[in-house]
């Protein structure tokens, strides 16, 4: 019980486990859902008969709030996040939020700020507008 | 926040399978155990994505069943306290609003709605700004930050706040 009093992500504190585990974004967990629906789909006549409520509610979720559709642009979103010394979490949320001002990025991943990673606040609204350059070319 | 796990499970089989397919069908037992649950440590299991390994086989005593441990990756949904997400209105009355992100609902109460929004009543309940500019009704996209986590048997469930910066409707 202790253990959840102290979790927090605003201050990266998630567990050993989910530190370590691979994060996913949003638009990525669409594109893991959307093959495994075709494998239901190509073994079966009613596909949905075989997923559970949480896999629907999951990718109703991430279709609505993917902000990057196709793959290849997925894999340039976290080519581009990945170049600063960010951690699964925070590079996620970046992604899933795409907040458009260092204020707004700060507000949404306070750790960024902290740890010295970025040399200042250009350093981040370089990687901000990095970001929205690819979703104006997808 | 979704992630991408590496989970293990003990499986017992019945030794009427103890054949060609014993794989395939220790595979799709798991699928069938463990898609769509919930633990307090994991969150929620969205999806098998692959069963990296089964383990030799263990003979329960005084049974015929056999104990395999199988460690299988997947895409879990864990939320947690601090997490700012979006999320979309399911529920408005006067003591707040209910959202749900994937599989998981989340309250954020009267409190924890600015104070220029004012709950209206109606065919349609929502919260307005006092210059009409901001609704939040069922169905609207808001961005939120979870505050508290509760788990509850095979259920998740957390209050949220859109008080601070940057959050509510986009």
């Amino acid at each position: 019980m202790s253990a959840e009093e102290e979790e927090n992500a605003a201050e990266l504190k998630i567990g050993e486990e989910f530190l370590k585990a691979k994060c996913l974004m949003n638009c990525e967990v669409s594109l893991i859902l959307d093959k495994k629906y075709e494998q239901l789909q190509n073994m079966s006549d009613d596909p949905l008969s075989q997923t559970s409520q949480v896999f629907e509610k999951s990718l109703q979720y991430v279709k609505r709030f993917s902000r990057y559709k196709n793959s290849e642009t997925v894999k340039q979103v976290r080519e581009v996040l990945s170049r600063n010394r960010l951690a699964e979490f925070e590079l996620c949320v970046l992604g899933n939020l795409c907040p458009e001002t260092v204020e707004e990025a700060i507000a949404m991943v306070p750790t960024i700020k902290s740890k010295g990673r970025f040399q200042d606040d250009d350093a981040i609204d370089k990687m901000l507008r990095d970001l929205s350059l690819i979703k104006k070319f997808e | 926040m979704f992630f991408h796990m590496v989970l293990e499970r003990n499986m017992q089989l019945h030794p009427r399978y103890f054949g060609p397919h014993l794989h395939e069908k220790l595979t799709t037992k798991l699928v069938k155990d463990v898609e769509g649950t919930c633990s307090g440590k994991h969150g929620f299991v969205v999806a098998v994505t692959k069963v990296e390994s089964i383990g030799k086989g263990l003979i329960r005593e005084g049974t015929g069943f056999v104990t395999f441990p199988v460690k299988y990756q997947c895409v879990v949904f864990r939320p947690f306290r601090g997490e700012i997400l979006e999320a979309v209105v399911t529920l408005v009355n006067k003591m707040g609003f209910f959202a749900e992100a994937g599989p998981v609902n989340i309250f954020v109460s009267n409190h924890l709605i600015p104070d220029d929004m004012e709950f209206q009543s109606g065919d349609i309940p929502n919260y307005t700004t006092s210059d009409g500019s901001v609704k939040i009704q069922k169905d609207s996209e808001v961005r939120l930050k979870i505050i508290g986590v509760r788990v509850d048997a095979a259920e998740i469930f957390c209050i949220g706040t859109i008080k601070d910066d940057f959050l509510g409707r986009n």
